[in-house]
């Protein structure tokens, strides 16, 4: 077996807890007393052997990124209010289109990004897919520089400057200071 | 609250709607995929939202709604993976080559790299 760091075993384990115990219904009973100690011992063992096995696939570089409160913080932020006004403006968007009020004019556009990080390029392809309106269909990296191939399903220029304007969005700032 | 509950589960129906419509309507994988999304953004966030609040304030039961959390974090997760594989999958069995796109880089750039 590959030897793995332990800080990366550790954040692995407490994460695997963490789902033990909201699977178990035990993170209430924790508040409101009554919980039950044969079951937290259980799920602390589980999350040990799982955390042995899984951890390097699970954690690629940094093992307690999230820990910093400022950027969990600017995470939340993120997912609950700039992601969620992005994905409510697309949605009504497609639904527009779907009902045929307007015209669709689809093609695949390249776009491009200064971020480095694995997490990072990740995080902004998956939020860039999920807005409807827009499916990342391959990341390419060229001259140090990594690109996107999206298919966007109407397309104002073909630009990669400009089209990652109007793609990318506000998304791109904030995933930089989270993940960078 | 009632009211809150069904206006949020009203919504989301509507974006249901709108994502089947459009599936049935757009003509080329892409752009039906593109529709798809719509059911399984907001479609599913209103109706999590809206069972959250029911669980919470009329069941009262916390840990329904710790899963429900889960659940919808999940859902926020692992979707975008599999609407890449598929649309991405599509396009090397060359489901894009009969199509009228109105510019289409990444075929550009695979040619040239070949």
């Amino acid at each position: 077996m590959k030897k793995i760091k332990f800080s990366a075993f550790l954040s692995t384990a407490i994460v695997c807890y963490l789902f033990w115990l909201v699977l178990t219904g035990q993170i209430v009973s924790i508040f409101t007393g009554g919980a039950s100690l044969q079951i937290l011992l259980a799920g602390a063992l589980v999350s040990i052997i799982a955390a042995l096995f899984s951890a390097r696939f699970f954690i690629r570089s940094k093992a307690f990124y999230l820990a910093n409160p400022v950027k969990f913080f600017i995470w939340i932020y993120y997912s609950v209010i700039v992601f969620m006004w992005e994905l409510i403006k697309a949605n009504i968007d497609v639904a527009l289109r779907a009902f045929g009020f307007k015209k669709n004019k689809p093609g695949i556009v390249k776009v491009e990004s200064d971020l480095k990080s694995d997490y990072g390029l990740a995080a902004l392809a998956n939020s860039i897919t999920l807005t409807p309106g827009t499916i990342t269909l391959d990341i390419a990296e060229c001259d140090g520089k990594n690109y996107f191939y999206i298919h966007w399903i109407d397309v104002a220029t073909a630009d990669v400057k400009e089209a990652g304007d109007a793609i990318k969005g506000t998304m791109e700032k904030w995933i930089r200071r989270i993940w960078e | 609250m009632r009211y809150i509950i069904d206006i949020l589960i009203a919504i989301s129906l509507l974006f249901a709607l709108a994502g089947v419509v459009g599936m049935i309507r757009f003509r080329d994988v892409f752009s039906r995929m593109q529709a798809s999304t719509n059911i399984s953004t907001l479609g599913v966030i209103g109706v999590i939202l809206g069972a959250i609040i029911y669980s919470a304030v009329v069941l009262g039961d916390y840990s329904m709604v710790v899963k429900l959390v889960v659940m919808g974090i999940f859902y926020i997760i692992t979707n975008p993976i599999a609407g890449h594989a598929v649309a991405k999958a599509a396009y090397r069995r060359g489901m894009a080559k009969d199509l009228e796109l109105e510019c289409d880089k990444y075929g550009e750039d695979l040619e040239n790299a070949d």
